[in-house]
């Protein structure tokens, strides 16, 4: 996919997208540590502010039952009269603010064996004093919760908080505490002394609590019923029950069952009037049973978080661009000496050697690189030069010796019939060069009118070395070779004359021959050379193996013999040179001596321009295409009359 | 062609297995010259591998003949194959070379002076 991308891009990518799982990574670790952190302070905090308000209730809670308690040790351990006893009552009214109203109620006939009520009751209205009896047919107190419920538990109670009609829409709880007489021995049951005690303060007290913008505390009572709560609507008219009904919210439920069995937690809470997300912590009053609940509004608590978070991000993105930028420019400074390399081995690979490569000022990897290609430049520009050099010096040494070779070649007599007036003889050649210079020659004059001398011969090697000794030996034939001479005498005297100073030990075998034209007869002598054939009409071909000698060159005191065959109209020689015999097929096999014989057989009679290219034919079918190594060369000559 | 190279005392024999050609007679003509500058006098050229002699094998050879000739040297050939005589015929090398049948031969004669 991003093969095409520069490394720029693929860098900046690799590397932004690493960076920023990181930093999210970080970012969520954050915020779960710092999360944690805050609920845990959070839970502390509440858990402090709950209990601080438990204690403070609790200890103006227990100041108020001192009250009752004290009457209740006073009644269990003394004697009292019945004005005694009011005096008692109206004491303890007149002298606590916070108490609107006391009794001490008797069993049935326990202060008066004749009466079966008896309640004094002192209590505040519209800050007057007043005085009752309490019981009656119509208000049997013995039955009532605040009488019967201590009686039967034998400890003292605090009622479900009421709003006292009669002391001004105050919310009130009565305190009841049973009391006792030692009646021989024995603990009876005699009463229970009761105050009514304003709530005021709780109010003060718990609405004291506040946190951030919208937290706050509350304080239901045993039965679930809201005493104190910022919303007055819900005071002693709701439960958290009856909340927890109307919004059919089970958790709600479950906490009010908890604070109300007196259990005390830290748990998450949809609200209570609303469905803002809360934190609660909540925690019982040891005595009356109420509970303390302290809300915490979450997002509040969370905004602070959520605030950092942000922050942390918004630094983030800003470090992430600011990376984005540096990765852009580092990776470009180090992308564009590249990029103007790929330009210039462009230029170079299109042949451009003389490109300016880019100077690199730096000891880096792409220092390096440039400075590797400035060095494969110069070499190549080196190489290219020196084979240029050597390339042109080769040429000119083939195009020398393509020269040499023409040369060769234009000594060699090449028109035929050479003799267009003569029609004693016909005579043909033929020379096939091989690709590397060679040293075949053949040749053929008339030394007088009625003799031809005719010759072929092959240097030994090949090159210019045997190209030059073949024209040095040509032209001495040619030279030496005067009338009335004898073909050893011609081969004698030219074997003299390339003995001296012939360092290189270089030969040439030569087979020359002298015809009478007049006659048909020919003498001849051979130098160390292939014979030729005879066809001879009446009785088929012959090698004419006569007079033969040593190869020319070799020893200046070599001496040579003369021949003689008389040909008859018709009769032919063929002459050839080892290259005929040593042509090679494509198995490296030599045509040899055996085939060239028998397919001279074939041939019946002489004509020597059709016998010669039917024999180069031959060779080029058997050689099929395989490189010839050296020269071909045919000369034949046939007598007509 | 391969040119093995053995010693037999003061004998250069030199082995020519393949062909001695215009492509393989340079390595001959370096391999006896420089035997020659190194003072080998006596030589024994082992033909019983060698399948063709063209040309230029031959003037090699006569170039190392002609040499030792001039310094009273020896160069002599053994076990020619029938082909390669004829070769040497044909030239009229029969009388520049002393021919044998065997490598024993030909050290047999170099180690009789006659």
């Amino acid at each position: 996919m991003f093969n095409n991308s520069g490394i720029a891009f693929k860098l900046s990518l690799s590397i932004l997208s690493t960076t920023a799982i990181i930093f999210i990574i970080i970012l969520g670790y954050n915020y779960q540590i710092s999360r944690k952190l805050i609920l845990n302070n959070v839970r502390e905090n509440s858990k402090n502010l709950a209990f601080n308000a438990v204690n403070r209730i609790e200890t103006i809670l227990k100041s108020f039952e001192k009250i009752p308690e004290n009457l209740a040790y006073f009644l269990k351990y003394s004697d009292y009269t019945k004005s005694e006893l009011t005096n008692l009552i109206r004491t303890v009214v007149e002298n606590n603010s916070e108490i609107f109203g006391s009794t001490i109620a008797f069993e049935p006939y326990a202060f008066d064996k004749n009466s079966e009520y008896f309640a004094p009751y002192f209590y505040k209205d519209n800050g007057d004093i007043k005085f009752t009896y309490l019981g009656g047919d119509t208000y049997r107190y013995f039955h009532w919760d605040w009488y019967q419920i201590p009686k039967e538990l034998d400890k003292p109670q605090w009622s479900e908080p009421y709003y006292d009609e009669g002391g001004g829409n105050i919310i009130m709880s009565t305190y009841s505490v049973p009391f006792y007489k030692n009646i021989e021995g024995k603990k009876k049951f005699m009463g229970i002394v009761t105050a009514d005690i304003s709530l005021d303060w709780l109010e003060k007290i718990v609405s004291s609590i506040e946190i951030s913008k919208t937290g706050y505390g509350f304080l239901i009572s045993k039965n679930g019923t809201f005493v104190t709560h910022p919303d007055s609507d819900l005071i002693m008219n709701e439960t958290l029950f009856s909340l927890a009904e109307a919004r059919e919210d089970q958790e709600l439920r479950e906490i009010g069952r908890r604070m109300i069995s007196r259990e005390s937690d830290f748990v998450p809470l949809n609200g209570i009037i609303s469905n803002k997300k809360f934190l609660m912590f909540f925690a019982p009053l040891s005595t009356s049973g109420w509970s303390v609940g302290v809300l915490f509004p979450q997002d509040e608590l969370m905004s602070d978080i959520t605030r950092l978070n942000r922050n942390v991000f918004l630094i983030g993105i800003a470090g992430l661009l600011i990376l984005l930028i540096l990765i852009i420019l580092i990776s470009g400074s180090i992308t564009k000496p590249l990029r103007i390399l790929v330009g210039a081995t462009n230029a170079i690979a299109g042949g451009n050697l003389d490109v300016e490569l880019p100077m690199s000022k730096s000891n880096d990897e792409v220092g390096k690189l440039t400075n590797s290609f400035l060095y494969m430049e110069q070499s190549l520009k080196k190489y290219i030069k020196e084979l240029t050099e050597t390339t042109a010096a080769k040429e000119r040494i083939e195009s020398e010796l393509n020269v040499a070779r023409e040369i060769q070649m234009s000594i060699l007599p090449k028109t035929f019939p050479p003799f267009p007036d003569r029609n004693e003889f016909e005579i043909f050649a033929a020379i096939e060069p091989a690709k590397e210079v060679g040293g075949d020659f053949y040749d053929f004059f008339f030394t007088d009118k009625e003799h031809l001398f005719f010759c072929i011969g092959d240097v030994s090697g090949k090159g210019v070395p045997a190209a030059l000794f073949m024209a040095v030996t040509k032209t001495l034939i040619k030279a030496k070779t005067t009338s009335d001479i004898s073909p050893d005498e011609v081969l004698t005297r030219v074997n003299k004359e390339l003995c001296i100073d012939n360092e290189t030990a270089m030969f040439v075998t030569i087979f020359c021959g002298i015809l009478n034209t007049r006659t048909g007869g020919v003498s001849y002598s051979n130098g160390g050379h292939n014979p030729p054939y005879l066809f001879s009409k009446n009785n088929g071909i012959k090698v004419l193996d006569g007079s033969r000698g040593m190869a020319l060159g070799i020893l200046d005191e070599a001496s040579y013999t003369t021949g003689s065959v008389t040909l008859n109209a018709g009769d032919g020689i063929f002459l050839y040179t080892d290259g005929v015999t040593e042509a090679m097929d494509i198995h490296a096999k030599m045509y040899t001596d055996e085939n060239l014989h028998l397919f001279l057989e074939k041939q019946k009679a002489i004509n020597p321009e059709e016998t010669i290219l039917k024999t180069l034919i031959e060779l080029k079918n058997f050689s099929s295409g395989t490189a010839q190594a050296d020269d071909i060369t045919i000369m034949s000559i046939k007598y007509l009359s | 062609m391969e040119i093995a190279e053995n010693r037999n005392e003061n004998i250069v024999i030199l082995s020519l297995v393949g062909r001695l050609d215009s492509n393989t007679s340079d390595d001959l003509e370096i391999r006896i010259l420089s035997r020659i500058d190194e003072g080998e006098r006596k030589f024994i050229i082992d033909c019983s591998y060698l399948d063709y002699i063209s040309s230029s094998g031959l003037r090699v050879l006569l170039l190392g003949a002609k040499k030792l000739n001039n310094i009273g040297g020896h160069i002599l050939l053994s076990s020619l194959q029938a082909q390669i005589k004829e070769v040497f015929e044909c030239a009229g090398f029969t009388s520049l070379f002393k021919m044998f049948n065997s490598k024993q031969e030909a050290i047999n004669y170099l180690n009789n002076p006659h």
